[in-house]
């Protein structure tokens, strides 16, 4: 089977001979126009570094206060969990999930998936669930929303400003911070390095046992 | 080999997981290399999608007719709907912010059900289209999606932080409805298989 001389463009199903591309230059399918492959310098280094960095700030912009507000002497402070909890005592339990999703657990697993796999590959260890976890954190790209949540404190702290006056907590500077990470993680992360290296592992690992 | 031809018409079937090119005939339906299920275009795109998307415009009539979140002062309620709530912002000089809500959860929701509508109709009919110009329309509706769900994240936020006892935000129906929708239409872009655009053409 020699299918691997091939490539075909995932959205209009172009047949195509993968360019050998260098670090910086990127491919794009002649027909349709997709991005198809950018080659990143350093990619596992450089995403393992930044999952080890990006999985330490989950938690204080998680746990640690965003924003607070004081109406009549009665101050009240917020963070990404207990907006969650405050859709739940409403009642709202669907809305409540999808944020929970969207904004704490899906971007927990991706951040957990994406240090488990470059480490794996830094560390040129092999792994049977390798596969596994890159199909998950493929598949859940699209569903973390943390720069439309960040779309969401500026829209709220504007609707809030005309009520009463705000102040801000670590939480959100360490959320802020968790965005810039994530964006240069997805980024940085060559999807096709990585499988092409777990690739490898694997024939190594069965040429060696 | 010719110079643009389908992989699928010279037996090759790429993996949607993982990208890997397998060629088709050895009897084998998963991938080699990710093990997930190889399927030429994804199954049942077209009837996935048209139901999705059917739900979804179901849902946004109550998403948009029922209040979404409700300001209780005093003991007098103020529900607001979407187009509300922008009006609002509007009124008192957040023209940005405003416009910003008004494409977020009016514009995008809107034409990504039109859009989609449409797409499916070109693939059902075998429209002869620009496939290029379809499939880059088909890219920016799965692209924005996701930035409909601010209206959502924002009302988390101020039901959170507005609850005091004389003054409150509470969340109304609509929130449920629009999640819906935002999540509905998600997945009926992800279930569009865009090859089937490249499929219907006649002569490429
Ligand atoms: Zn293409
Ligand atoms: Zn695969």
């Amino acid at each position: 089977m020699n299918s691997t001389n091939y490539d075909a463009c995932p959205e209009c199903d172009l047949l195509l001979k993968p360019a050998q591309l260098k670090i910086g230059e990127k491919a794009h399918c002649p027909r349709c126009g997709l991005l198809l492959s950018r080659p990143r310098k350093q990619s596992i280094e450089r995403t393992f570094a930044l999952s080890i960095t990006g999985f330490i700030l989950f938690f204080p912009s998680v746990l640690l206060p965003m924003m607070g507000i004081t109406v009549l002497g009665d101050a009240n402070t917020g963070t990404l969990l207990s907006g969650v909890i405050a859709l739940f005592n409403e009642n709202m339990w669907p809305v409540a999930i999808v944020v929970f999703l969207a904004s704490i657990m899906f971007p927990l697993v991706h951040i957990s998936l994406s240090l488990l796999i470059s480490g794996h590959l830094y560390f040129k260890r092999s792994n049977r669930y390798l596969v596994t976890w890159m199909r998950w954190m493929y598949h859940l790209d699209e569903w973390i929303m943390l720069e439309v949540y960040m779309l969401g404190i500026i829209v709220a702290c504007v609707k809030l400003m005309a009520i009463a006056p705000l102040k801000f907590g670590w939480g959100l500077y360490a959320f802020i911070a968790l965005i810039i990470i994530t964006t240069l993680l997805t980024s940085n992360l060559d999807n096709r390095l990585f499988w092409q290296r777990i690739e490898q592992l694997r024939k190594e690992n069965n040429n060696a046992s | 080999m010719q110079a643009k031809t389908n992989a699928l018409s010279q037996g090759f079937i790429r993996c949607h997981d993982c990208g890997y090119l397998v060629k088709t005939g050895n009897q084998s339906l998963s991938c080699p290399r990710c093990n997930s299920h190889l399927h030429a275009r994804h199954p049942h795109s077209l009837q996935r999608t048209s139901a999705l998307l059917f739900s979804s415009f179901l849902l946004y009539i109550p998403a948009n007719i029922f209040p979404i979140m409700t300001v209780n002062q005093f003991g007098a309620g103020d529900p607001h709907t979407i187009a509300g709530g922008i009006v609002e912002l509007i009124d008192s000089g957040m023209i940005p912010i405003g416009l910003l809500v008004l494409v977020a959860s009016i514009l995008v929701p809107s034409s990504k059900l039109i859009g989609i509508g449409l797409l499916l109709l070109c693939t059902h009919f075998r429209w002869q289209i620009n496939a290029r110009r379809w499939t880059v329309m088909y890219r920016i509706i799965a692209f924005v999606g996701r930035w409909s769900m601010l209206d959502i994240f924002m009302i988390s936020i101020l039901v959170d932080l507005v609850n005091f006892g004389e003054v409150q935000i509470i969340a109304g129906p609509a929130a449920t409805a629009f999640a819906a929708v935002v999540i509905l239409t998600m997945f009926a872009a992800e279930n569009f298989d865009p090859r089937l655009l490249w499929d219907n053409q006649k002569n490429l």
